[in-house]
């Protein structure tokens, strides 16, 4: 690295007191960001790293190794070094500790001799990989209104999605039947189940015509009220879909983790109402823009553009960036204990009334000894930071697609699909070299489920990896389900992969507010609704990326074809 | 084969803070040059249509947005650039020894195909200043520095005269248009996936 590692060496942050300090440029951070400097607060945005995007980064292989391995460790609090002096008068200083978020990393790359090692060698800065996939934006939903809202889309391309699969026991990867004419053409389907499934999406876009229209013409029909408040799947057996229609339904296109056919494992049962509602989204994203074919959209250049295209709009307002630049400690106010501002790395003091942290902050636990009287109540929620769960993530490098003729593809392995103990559904995303994230003629791989235990999560990854892929052997491979196929001598061989857990906590707000970890979701929704209350939180009076009419604002771009809209390559 | 119109150039402007990146912008693109400085706030980028012999050539020049001010600007800035202009500031020693910063760091970012040949302009700015007396960096030096680094086209210019900046923006289209030739190369060379051949049905599935 030729600039300056050292932080210490930049100079002094001026001025030092700010409206708001946000730590960390993950999504929901510099969405944060951007928005609070949109209504005109004063922010500075910080991040240890040399790099853009915290958990929602996109790193070259190399980067991504070390960012695991070193953000991987166990959690004792003598990792950080003797404790801050309590040097100030005004102030308990209080240590910030970074508590990792990932754990069971393994990383294999082929160190043979041979080609295939010499491709990643030589290369290995071509590949552009996603620390939190996979990830992709559907074409009509919120995260692309937030994109325009807020000028981040002008800093942005995207590619459309080539299809969109689901993983079925006996036929492979097959197309979703997500449109009229997919239904028309699926070979898989009976005539009998096509005249299913199209009499099934006929009264649910009846339903969300009549949605709100309380006129009961003979025409429209809507979905009972007693079933829009029932399970999803207990309303799709009741309109008699068959088995392989209902989980694409359900897993495929509403996108729902847990095995809605099993109470024991389902942490997520779909209502009818929620179900329809993201049937309804998927298929208003299917065809949006002429020239993405399916419902999925993704950032040329991988995720990580997404946050810095946020963080460089809120530059662009006057927030202030800061790489390189540790937080190391709280500063709380001696009597009333409240939050007052931040030490930095450098041994620089400043000040704001809101702070936003990275969600692997923490403070060490228990509390160190604090003066007598000091209402220590407000320091609590850092130590106590809620598990809500854990994700497990995979990804993996190769030389030719799993799908022929595909180069960006998403893939879902419903539950029971790979085995029977399967109890969530397994995500899969393909992005090729046109979105210029690696070489031609390599391919990158992300795969994620949800998981109670690491064991289990790994044991989900690698069914779904071993279902069209050949992971280089490494010394235990027990255990693991083959799913046998048709294609097993011409399945790929894997040239890199990372297997990771990632730990989802909640977000929590005070005057020292965390922001969500990467869900394990393949949208952004889920995240972008948690920032959008976080700054109603902190500035309920404040519109959330007002519309702005001031002239400067608008770019002095021509005729652009890009102007206010989302740039697509074809 | 693209929407993106092929005779758009991406311009990145690097420097230190207040050698005058964005006043240099202003200068070109609105004729305009404000003396009071204030460290850069709303600039993001500007655009300017050029015709070079026979075409059309819309200039994207794009503010650092004052994230260099801590060396913070992100891989996403860099990305995609077909030319890179570096600014010092003829009065601040400081700010051309940092060149070779700036000049380094572009290339890691921006990891262009060719780093030996990708195009940078290197611009003097402020040359106003005091009549030219307070200058510490003499044109043989920037010109010697522009020598060792593969020859790289030197403007002296002043924001605030409006000296040199139209010639100095000029050879920069012309140099972004020369290499905008070679990265069209390095994306024909990404195989297209198959298109699709039957007519997607409808776009509602319900």
């Amino acid at each position: 690295m030729t600039q300056s590692e050292d932080a210490l060496s930049y100079p002094p942050i001026d001025p030092v007191n700010f409206d708001l300090i946000i730590v960390g440029t993950g999504l929901s951070e510099s969405v944060i960001a951007a928005a609070a400097s949109a209504v005109g607060k004063t922010v500075l945005h910080l991040d240890p790293n040399s790099f853009y995007g915290s958990h929602f980064a996109s790193l070259s292989l190399d980067e991504l190794t070390s960012y695991l391995n070193s953000h991987s460790l166990p959690t004792t609090s003598s990792t950080v070094a003797a404790a801050t002096p309590n040097d100030d008068p005004d102030h308990v200083v209080v240590d910030l500790l970074q508590k990792p978020l990932y754990s069971d990393v393994e990383i294999v790359s082929r160190d043979s001799d041979d080609e295939d090692a010499k491709l990643l060698r030589e290369n290995s800065r071509r590949f552009i990989v996603d620390l939190g996939g996979p990830r992709a934006l559907f074409s009509a939903d919120k995260s692309i209104d937030l994109l325009i809202k807020s000028g981040a889309a002008q800093y942005l391309e995207f590619k459309g999605i080539d299809a969109s699969l689901a993983y079925q026991p006996n036929e492979g990867l097959a197309n979703l039947p997500d449109s009229r004419g997919a239904i028309f053409r699926d070979k898989s389907l009976s005539l009998k189940e096509k005249n299913q499934l199209m009499r099934f999406f006929k009264l649910v876009q009846q339903h969300l015509a009549n949605d709100g229209d309380q006129n009961e013409s003979g025409e429209g029909r809507k979905i009972l009220e007693e079933d829009l408040e029932s399970p999803f799947v207990s309303f799709l057996d009741k309109m008699r879909l068959p088995p392989k229609i209902k989980s694409i339904l359900l897993y495929a296109i509403a996108m729902v983790d847990y095995d809605q056919d099993n109470n024991e494992v389902c942490k997520d049962l779909l209502k009818t109402k929620d179900g329809i509602d993201r049937l309804a989204q998927y298929s208003s994203s299917v065809g949006r823009f002429p020239n993405a074919p399916g419902a999925l959209l993704y950032p040329v250049y991988g995720e990580g553009e997404l946050p810095q295209a946020f963080c460089r709009r809120a530059a662009v307002k006057g927030c202030i960036y800061v790489l390189r630049m540790p937080v190391i400690a709280l500063l709380m106010d001696k009597v009333t204990g409240f939050y007052k501002g931040v030490r930095l790395a450098s041994g620089q003091n400043l000040f704001s009334h809101q702070l936003v942290l990275d969600p692997s902050f923490t403070i060490p636990s228990p509390l160190p000894s604090f003066p007598r009287d000091f209402p220590n109540e407000r320091l609590q929620m850092l130590s106590q930071r809620d598990i809500k769960g854990m994700v497990a993530r995979g990804i993996c490098i190769t030389r030719s697609s799993i799908k022929t003729d595909v180069s960006n593809c998403s893939v879902v392995y419903p539950p029971r699909s790979l085995y029977p103990e399967q109890a969530t559904s397994i995500r899969a995303l393909q992005i090729g070299s046109n979105l210029a994230v690696c070489p031609a003629g390599t391919f990158v791989l992300y795969f994620s489920t949800l998981c109670n235990e690491a064991d289990e999560g790994k044991k989900l990854v690698q069914a779904a990896i071993n279902a069209y892929l050949t992971l280089p052997v490494t010394g235990n491979s027990e255990s693991i389900p083959i799913v046998q196929n048709d294609s097993e001598d011409t399945k790929p061989s894997v040239l890199w992969s990372a297997f990771y857990i990632q730990n989802v906590t909640m977000s929590k707000f005070e005057s020292i507010s965390s922001s969500p970890t990467p869900d394990g979701n393949l949208n952004y929704n889920d995240l972008l609704d948690a920032a959008e209350k976080l700054f109603g939180q902190m500035y309920p009076e404040e519109e959330f990326f007002p519309k702005t009419t001031s002239p400067e604002d608008t770019v002095d771009d021509d005729d652009d074809d890009d102007h206010n809209g989302i740039t697509l390559e074809s | 084969m693209s929407l993106r119109r092929r005779t758009l150039l991406k311009v990145i402007v690097l420097g230190d803070s207040g050698v005058g990146k964005t006043s240099l912008m202003n200068q070109y693109v609105h004729k305009k040059f404000s003396q009071q400085y204030k460290a850069t706030i709303g600039a993001d980028f500007v655009t300017k249509e050029l015709q070079i012999d026979d075409r059309l050539v819309t200039l994207q020049i794009w503010d650092t947005a004052g994230q260099e001010r801590f060396q913070s600007l992100g891989v996403a800035f860099y990305r995609g650039a077909d030319c890179c202009v570096l600014v010092y500031d003829v009065n601040v020693m400081k700010s051309f020894d940092t060149l070779d910063n700036w000049h380094d760091e572009f290339l890691r970012q921006a990891n262009p195909a060719d780093p030996r040949t990708f195009p940078f302009i290197l611009l003097g700015n402020k040359i106003d200043i005091d009549g030219g007396n307070s200058r510490v960096v003499s044109e043989k030096k920037a010109k010697d520095w522009c020598a060792s680094k593969g020859n790289i086209p030197y403007f002296e210019t002043s924001a605030k005269e409006d000296y040199n900046v139209d010639a100095a923006f000029l050879s920069i289209a012309k140099t972004a248009l020369a290499n905008e030739h070679d990265q069209d190369i390095y994306f024909q060379a990404v195989p297209e996936p198959a298109p699709e051949n039957e007519q997607r049905g409808g776009g509602c599935a319900c």
